[in-house]
């Protein structure tokens, strides 16, 4: 009997610690949903190449190569980790300089407003 | 740096290859991002940097590999857990329960754990190897179920392009609720069983 009652009770609260977990993964994912559709813009990772990252801010490369002084190349699939060593400086430079060279060519040419995602006043 | 992004740099760099041995390696339980692989793939053919057809064949395969080499380890590795838990009360019982289990539920286990719920794939691999499932019938629900999760996680990778890493953040939260909603459907199977005055007997008995 009391081996049968313990069982019981790790079934029950194992029930409700998965209950639990499960509701912190569902909140997770709608949170990360929700902010999916805010920000389309993806934080630049060392393991991008700036193909992908002119792709992602929907830019033309030639603006991501001159920022970095170097020439425009068809299929370049140089992680970003990889031009910093090449320019032998850190990729968190080397990721700042495209970022001020995005939000540069973002003021001069300000993409169009999305009608889905109203800003917000805080 | 991460190891996500180290694979990943690797990835973009030297494709196919790199795509092969990570996935390969995964399946058989090492955990590494290949949620994350797929789904950049998926971006890196958009970009007309791989190609479609040879990125879904070569990480099918490596995961089918995988996937074989966690079986194999399951029934010619695993014969001496098997052993001990034989030997132990009834052992023999539970182990016969097992198989019996497996044979029953194999099949599908095996292939929804491939695409759907996949944190439980190499822990399946291992469990059909001990139970000594079929193996042609482990191979081929195996093959179906991967080249399933390759197409949908680099179809997805391909159609959202630009956001890759929001992308993968969702997909795989969502794989432990679907792991969670089964596991709790489970549990409060058996709690409702419980709970029903007078039939605690037959709440008893734990099939797996």
């Amino acid at each position: 009997m009391t081996h049968n009652g313990r069982q019981k009770w790790i079934v029950v609260v194992a029930f409700t610690l998965v209950v639990l977990a499960t509701g912190v993964f569902a909140v997770r994912t709608v949170r990360r949903a929700i902010y999916w559709r805010l920000h389309r813009d993806e934080v630049i990772r060392p393991w991008m190449s700036i193909p992908y990252v002119a792709h992602s801010y929907r830019l033309p490369p030639p603006v991501l190569y001159q920022s970095l002084g170097i020439p425009p190349q068809p299929h370049d699939r140089r992680p970003l980790r990889q031009i910093a060593s090449e320019q032998n400086r850190s990729v968190d430079e080397l990721i700042s300089v495209l970022n001020d060279a995005i939000a540069r060519e973002r003021a001069a040419h300000p993409p169009n407003p999305r009608p889905s995602a109203p800003a917000r006043s805080l | 740096m991460n190891i996500t992004d180290h694979l990943l740099g690797a990835l973009s760099q030297y494709g196919l290859p790199v795509l092969f041995g990570v996935i390969a390696i995964a399946t058989v339980g090492i955990p590494l991002p290949i949620s994350m692989m797929l789904v950049a793939a998926g971006s890196f053919v958009e970009l007309g940097e791989m190609k479609l057809w040879q990125v879904i064949v070569v990480a099918s395969a490596g995961a089918v590999l995988g996937d074989q080499i966690g079986y194999a380890l399951g029934r010619w590795g695993g014969h001496r857990v098997v052993a001990r838990i034989k030997r132990r009360r009834n052992g023999a019982a539970k182990i016969a329960q097992a198989e019996a289990f497996a044979k029953r539920w194999g099949a599908a286990g095996i292939f929804f754990t491939r695409w759907l719920i996949t944190p439980l794939g190499p822990w399946l691999n291992l469990t059909s190897g001990m139970a000594r499932y079929p193996w042609t019938r482990f191979f081929l629900w195996d093959l179906l179920g991967e080249v399933l999760w390759v197409v949908l996680y680099v179809m997805l990778g391909k159609i959202f392009s630009d956001r890759v890493q929001a992308l993968v953040e969702i997909l795989g939260n969502l794989a432990w609720v679907i792991v969670g909603l089964i596991a709790a459907v489970i549990l409060g199977w058996k709690v409702l069983k419980y709970l029903q005055p007078g039939d605690s007997v037959k709440g008893r008995k734990i099939a797996t």
